[in-house]
């Protein structure tokens, strides 16, 4: 109370007390002719895309809302969506496939992250999609015996197949090495913790590692799916008739081709804002994992007392 | 006579890479013994410890933790190594405290408690949950089970991991110097819950720096140097009046 007393008397000659001024930041000058170049830039490039007729707002506008570009939305979410929870599932048996003891396992699990991660998405896309041309035929029956049934390939990979096959193949190798980055993050101790109870490998894994490595592996994850988003556009050369794909017959038949791309990536960045909130929000939660009290700890209210040893 | 809750280790050796951390030790525990190993930091003290337990396997010797060879099954020519169900219901004989606690931090105290019982042992859940929160009243923290360890102090959630490993019911409990990573004033709460437990007649091995501890509760004591056995003896004998000059020199130092 004195002290702020004392901060009164202090007060300067026009009236106003000097600890109360703001502290201002410091501006450069390189700071206001940033501000004046970038509007100036922005605002040509708006006026340009605004005047300039070949980019066909009124087209990118009648497209935008199109039903086959709609229905291509909609395979390009599905596609992502069941890559994605294939590809994550795939990815967390290699994970912990990697991790193990036994060396012709975690080798094979090596095998295949060199594989896929080592060579294009877009040629892993079209081997799929042309797999028959190197076995025409898929038999299901029991080894050494004539029961069973031969199934043409062909026919049983089609484009959608051959799409959901490529990318969730691929995106399990990224997941692996996500995943098992999260299982490296668990310290050691609380891994001889759970020896020390007993604990059988598969109860550590489900109740111990997986839950202590999900802060890290969900807004990698996070990301993943954003990107993944984007990488279906990859299997319009497959025929797939996804957002892209759906663009590009339209414009094959119009000769429309910048309005349509432009309304492919509208939608594309849109969903892609769409998904970077949650994300983000994502990524802040599990920011701090160290001393991260779990979310149901909330309703705990401490009413006893620190507690006493005797 | 029962051999539950001995510890008989005989010309103990490991090494890890070139360096030998337990040379040709030597150890008879026996049941309601506590035992406190001293000695300065890379002595081989913890790996000792560890290897009663099981986190760290030895490269030679004998030992036998409950009567039992520990980790290895003998025939003629060698010791096999036990498959890791054998060795898991080995290791809930032995409870084991760590230094930093390692209690499940996704886990409530209550949770962590009945981790062992319901997980590995498969016991019923409601039991489970009964006895965990008379084991948390026996530490001197009842009412505390829905708390998450982050939201407990360092004294407390060793004692909540001293509770988390009686849950298993050991005949033997190991503590790896578990009261070094503790404020000073937090100390003392986890000494009585383990002096509490040696009166219980519990065998207890204890890696600690607590001289008062060895002289208040230890039965034995055990100096270690340079991964050596060096003296071994009644723990207020040895403390007092050190036979060999490598223990009076440690001594000296600490006390």
């Amino acid at each position: 109370m004195l002290q702020t007393v004392s901060h009164r008397n202090g007060s300067t000659r026009n009236g106003t007390d000097p600890a109360l001024k703001p502290r201002l930041r410091r501006r450069s000058t390189f700071e206001y002719v940033a501000w004046v170049v970038c509007s100036l830039i922005g605002l040509g490039i708006l006026a340009s895309v605004a005047t300039n007729p070949n980019f066909h707002w009124d087209v990118i506008a009648q497209y935008f809302t199109e039903e086959s570009i709609l229905r291509g939305l909609m395979l390009t979410i599905f596609l992502t969506v069941a890559s994605m929870v294939l590809g994550t599932l795939l990815g967390l048996g290699l994970a912990i496939m990697r991790s193990s003891k036994i060396k012709p396992v975690a080798a094979t699990a090596g095998v295949y992250l060199t594989f896929f991660r080592g060579t294009p998405v877009l040629v892993q896309l079209i081997f799929w999609f042309n797999i028959a041309a190197l076995y025409p035929n898929l038999t299901i029956g029991i080894p050494f015996t004539n029961i069973g049934t031969a199934l043409d390939v062909n026919a049983l990979i089609g484009p959608i197949t051959a799409a959901l096959i490529g990318l969730t193949t691929n995106e399990a190798a990224y997941m692996a090495e996500i995943i098992r980055g999260g299982f490296q993050s668990v310290g050691k101790g609380q891994l001889e913790a759970a020896d020390s109870l007993g604990m059988s490998a598969a109860t550590k894994m489900r109740k111990v590692i997986i839950p202590q490595a999900m802060p890290s592996i969900i807004p990698a994850t996070g990301n993943q799916v954003i990107g993944m988003f984007k990488e279906t556009s990859l299997v319009s050369v497959l025929g797939v008739a996804e957002l892209l794909q759906s663009a590009q017959l339209i414009y094959a038949r119009t000769y429309q081709t910048i309005p349509l791309l432009i309304v492919a990536s509208l939608w594309y960045l849109l969903m892609t804002l769409v998904l970077s909130y949650p994300q983000s929000k994502l990524e802040k939660k599990y920011s701090h994992t160290t001393s991260r009290i779990p979310r149901k700890a909330k309703k705990v209210v401490l009413t006893a007392p620190e507690g006493i040893a005797r | 006579m029962s051999t539950d809750g001995t510890i008989l280790a005989q010309r103990i050796r490991k090494s890890f890479g070139p360096k030998t951390v337990l040379k040709d030790i030597d150890l008879n525990i026996a049941s309601g013994e506590v035992c406190t190993i001293i000695g300065p930091s890379g002595s081989g003290k913890s790996t000792l410890l560890r290897c009663i337990n099981g986190l760290e396997t030895i490269d030679s010797g004998v030992l036998k933790v409950n009567g039992e060879d520990f980790g290895y099954y003998e025939t003629d020519t060698a010791y096999h190594a036990l498959p890791p169900k054998k060795l898991a219901q080995q290791r809930t004989r032995v409870g084991m405290v760590f230094q930093q606690f390692n209690l499940f931090p996704n886990m409530t105290a209550q949770e962590n408690i009945m981790a062992g019982p319901v997980l590995v042992k498969r016991a019923d859940k409601k039991q489970s949950a009964k006895r965990a929160e008379e084991l948390l009243a026996s530490v001197g923290l009842a009412g505390f089970g829905r708390c998450y360890p982050a939201q407990l102090s360092g004294g407390q959630q060793q004692r909540v991991a001293i509770a988390r490993s009686l849950a298993m019911d050991p005949e033997i409990m190991l503590f790896d110097e578990p009261t070094s990573a503790l404020d000073p004033e937090k100390v003392g709460e986890v000494l009585a819950v383990m002096k509490d437990l040696a009166k219980k007649g519990m065998t207890m091995v204890v890696v600690t720096h607590e001289m008062g501890f060895a002289r208040e509760v230890a039965d034995s004591l055990l100096f270690m140097d340079d991964g050596c056995a060096v003296e071994r003896g009644d723990a207020r004998e040895v403390l007092s009046h050190p036979k060999e000059s490598r223990t009076q020199a440690f001594l000296k130092q600490v006390l």
